[in-house]
């Protein structure tokens, strides 16, 4: 399986376009909303939260969903051919999509913290960058679960609006507490309002008592994970 | 490098697979000894392309019973013994030859140097071209090549030539005998009756899911008194009524 790994890591990291985009699109979105919500009384520290965890979250997505074009050209199967296991696949594929997770939340900090001013130390910015980064992982099986059901045509219709939904109304640009009750309470069942909270509370220098976001990204993790495999194993023995 | 001393290449038992209400493989009994090439000739919707799904174990049968040197289909795949050229399945196009071959090997535990398998299967001047930039005739070599790389014993090809040109086909053969003249076992499906007759040591005939012929080119042909193989399919298949 690492042989397969360093291969779609050395095919992903060389695909400037695709990084570059991971990076600016969240980097851009901070720049943007970090002046609004600022001159509203918020801190930009917020808006950092906030943005990181959509872009790491988009990135995990991205890559994972992108499956599908490998599944529909064949890609796939070919490899069943090879001694590489269906889980080997998945997991170098997951595993991928965390190491394209981290640029973006990196890249929002960078800038938070060079053009904003946001002030943490050393072990806050750890938190901070490390929690929404770790957070991701339910959104790198997510994407998977989407590239082993959509094909090459729909992907983008499927990845758009599993996006859209997740990242406005699981609060990642506007604060959930703003919402309608009936929103508010649609909004904490999805994932990325508990990414939200770990982005929002690192950023503002806490974060310790995110446990209970931790539990349920966890949960969301082995929940979306098994259905990756379900998947899968149903979707090679079709064949 | 064998699973089981003296246990044919192929023994298959009984395979049946149905997909819906049709029935794709009807019943099929096939034994391929070691060194044999085997050509597996059928029209479209014969049932050639799910019997080698089933083989290789791509496609899970219904019924029947298939080892491969003695083993699992899954696991002489696992093990390298089976090299494997199926007829869906692609390139990345952003990856090159020599990467995709590369790869390939990386994940068999005994490959063949990557470079020998590239000239072997006439890729070596390509090696550095992205997928994207390869002809329909060349992906296949490439794909050859991929099978090749574990160092197999038996080879399963599933229309190894229906995207090529003449020419590129005259120059995968080759390959392809060159690869068996080293004794090692070739089982290939096509609807080219001419490659069957020019390649093959022994031609299984399917229609319906079933096998109708089996044997030498030359005894298939003999058993219907046919004068060339085109003859005998015609007249095994049902078809000669229509023509």
């Amino acid at each position: 399986m690492t042989g397969y790994l360093t291969f779609e890591i050395r095919r992903t990291l060389r695909d400037a376009k695709f990084l570059l985009f991971a990076v600016a699109l969240p980097v851009g979105l901070y720049l943007l909303m970090a002046d609004r919500f600022i001159d509203q009384g918020a801190p930009a520290s917020y808006v950092m939260g906030g943005v990181a965890a959509f872009g790491a979250m988009k990135a995990a997505l991205d890559v994972g969903a992108r499956t599908a074009v490998e599944r529909g050209i064949g890609w796939q199967r070919q490899l069943r051919l090879t001694p590489l296991s269906g889980s080997g696949y998945l997991l170098a594929k997951a595993s991928v999509a965390m190491v394209v997770a981290l640029p973006p939340v990196a890249g929002v900090s960078l800038v938070a913290g060079l053009v904003s001013g946001v002030h943490l130390s050393a072990a806050g910015w750890a938190a901070a960058v490390l929690g929404v980064w770790a957070g991701t992982v339910p959104f790198a099986l997510l994407g998977l679960l989407i590239g082993q059901f959509a094909t090459a045509q729909n992907l983008q219709a499927y990845q758009g609006a599993v996006v859209l939904v997740l990242s406005f109304i699981g609060g990642l640009f506007i604060p959930v507490s703003t919402f309608p009750q009936a929103l508010a309470v649609v909004a904490k069942v999805l994932p990325s309002y508990w990414l939200a909270q770990v982005g929002h509370a690192t950023a503002l220098g806490g974060g310790a008592d995110s446990w209970q976001a931790a539990l349920v990204l966890a949960l969301y993790a082995l929940v979306l994970g098994a259905a990756v495999v379900v998947r899968y194993r149903r979707d090679t023995a079709r064949a | 490098m064998n699973i089981h001393e003296g246990a044919p290449a192929l023994s298959v038992a009984g395979l049946r697979k149905t997909y819906g209400e049709t029935r794709a493989v009807d019943g099929i009994d096939l034994v391929v000894a070691r060194g044999e090439v085997v050509a597996l000739l059928g029209s479209n919707g014969a049932g050639k392309s799910t019997t080698i799904d089933m083989v290789v174990g791509l496609a899970r049968p219904d019924a029947g019973e298939i080892a491969v040197f003695g083993a699992s289909a899954h696991e002489a795949v696992r093990r390298g013994m089976v090299g494997v050229m199926p007829q869906e399945g692609a390139l990345l196009d952003d990856v090159t030859v020599r990467e995709t071959v590369a790869l390939i090997a990386s994940l068999h535990r005994t490959p063949l140097p990557v470079e020998e398998v590239l000239s072997r299967a006439g890729v070596a001047d390509l090696a550095d071209r992205r997928a994207a930039l390869l002809s329909g005739g060349q992906k296949q070599r490439v794909r050859f090549a991929m099978a090749l790389v574990s160092g197999p014993d038996l080879l399963v090809l599933d229309e190894p030539t229906a995207a090529m040109d003449v020419a590129a086909r005259r120059e995968f053969w080759q390959s392809m005998h060159a690869f068996a003249e080293t004794g090692r076992t070739v089982l290939f499906s096509t609807h080219y009756l001419e490659e069957a007759e020019a390649y093959a040591d022994r031609v299984v005939l399917m229609h319906a899911g079933r096998v109708v012929a089996d044997g030498p080119v030359s005894a298939v042909m003999a058993e219907v008194g046919a004068l060339g193989l085109e003859d005998a399919f015609l007249r095994l298949t049902g078809a000669s009524e229509a023509v």
